[in-house]
């Protein structure tokens, strides 16, 4: 005779308590949860045109640059931008008599993030002549993305070239581009683009970036 | 979707990966103290808990690239390609209560970790993937930062280490 085994009084009942007891609990905990969130959300600064810019730029474009490849677009005019920095001081990229060495800069690239201290001790060494001028370029802002807003993270590094905030359609990084960041683009005075590269620099190579743009006088 | 509404779920993923992974360290510590009798804490939730981890990683995941429209980079790929089946493995063998899901399950949780660390190696040591930051997708640059460290793999690291220790104590219990 075979006898099946009765489950103890009870024990179903007290299994579903527990089931119900985890449920409730797990409730609970993730309402918890959602409050925290909201609530710490709610701290957080939200200003979306925070770091855009609304630069003017016209001439036509330099096409997009092959990393790693010989800089096709090297002999073309490069565009004229009119833009400013974050405080509305005006900074332009013109045919102005003066080479450049212009820098596009993405606040959450952890190269550009790297790179930028790099170049300011670079300048404050005394590296770049006053026969070439170094301008900046902020692109790709994104209120998402870390190290937001780019004014902040610039002004803690003690950045001293001037600033051209790109506007939220990235039409500077386009007209020049930029296929990547950081991007170098080196013109002469007359805005002919002498050379594109990407990437962190050390600071011998940013040393030839200023021997191409001095060449470019003497030549 | 509002920057307000993405900046919420942020935070919510971020605490939610804090709370699973002190979690799974109280887990880890438990087991450490009572020794194999530990396992019974969970019973057969443990498997419930690790579908959990898993639906709640992919259906963020989805939020994140559908809805708030982030690209997912190609090592991100690769961990949502570990995810996505877990919740779909965890679902099936907790209802049938199957042990021996824990054999699928817990090689691909272990994949998908490997990848994580890979992921949140890069992003400590950009060049890894080279010297530059493709304006899109570049996985070296994180997508959000949480309080200072956390960003997506990260979370998601921490999802595989929950789902890993859930069942390695629903294994327990099943044997």
């Amino acid at each position: 005779m075979t006898q099946t085994k009765k489950p103890k009084p009870g024990a179903k009942d007290a299994k579903s308590n527990s089931t119900l007891w985890w449920i409730l609990g797990g409730i609970v905990g993730l309402g918890l949860i959602v409050a925290l969130a909201v609530s710490i959300a709610g701290e957080e600064p939200v200003d979306e045109t925070s770091g855009f810019g609304d630069p003017t730029v016209t001439g036509d474009p330099l096409p997009v640059y092959a990393a790693g490849q010989e800089d096709v677009s090297v002999g073309l005019t490069a565009p004229t931008v009119e833009g400013a920095d974050w405080e509305g001081n005006p900074v332009t990229i013109e045919a102005d008599g003066t080479p450049k060495i212009v820098i596009f800069l993405a606040h959450w690239c952890p190269h550009c993030q790297a790179e930028v201290p790099v170049i300011q001790e670079w300048i404050n060494d005394g590296n770049l002549p006053d026969t070439v001028e170094l301008v900046s370029v902020v692109t790709g802002t994104d209120r998402l993305r870390p190290n937001w807003p780019p004014q902040d993270w610039l002004e803690e590094e003690g950045w001293t070239p001037p600033v051209i905030m790109d506007d939220e359609i990235t039409t500077v990084a386009v007209n020049y581009g930029m296929s990547s960041t950081p991007m170098f683009v080196v013109l002469d005075g007359d805005n002919t683009n002498l050379g594109r590269i990407t990437g962190e620099l050390p600071t011998d190579a940013l040393d030839q970036l200023v021997q191409i743009a001095e060449a470019s006088i003497e030549g | 979707m509002s920057v307000e509404t993405i900046l919420v779920f942020n935070n919510l993923f971020a605490i939610l990966t804090l709370v699973a992974g002190a979690g799974a360290i109280g887990l880890l510590v438990y087991r450490a103290v009572n020794g194999p009798e530990a396992a019974a804490l969970l019973g057969d939730k443990a498997i419930w808990l690790a579908f959990a981890v898993a639906l709640v990683a992919t259906v963020g995941s989805l939020l994140y690239s559908e809805a708030f429209h982030y690209v997912p980079c190609r090592l991100c790929w690769f961990q949502r390609i570990a995810m996505y089946p877990l919740a779909i493995l965890l679902l099936v063998g907790a209802i049938r209560r199957e042990a021996v899901v824990k054999f699928y399950a817990l090689p691909l949780a272990l994949i998908g970790l490997a990848v994580s660390i890979y992921h949140n190696f890069v992003q400590f040591f950009p060049s890894l993937e080279g010297g530059s930051c493709d304006p899109e997708v570049p996985c070296s640059a994180r997508s959000i930062e949480m309080f200072g460290f956390m960003d997506l793999p990260f979370m998601a690291g921490i999802g595989f280490i929950v789902i890993s220790v859930l069942l390695a104590f629903y294994t327990k219990v099943s044997e």
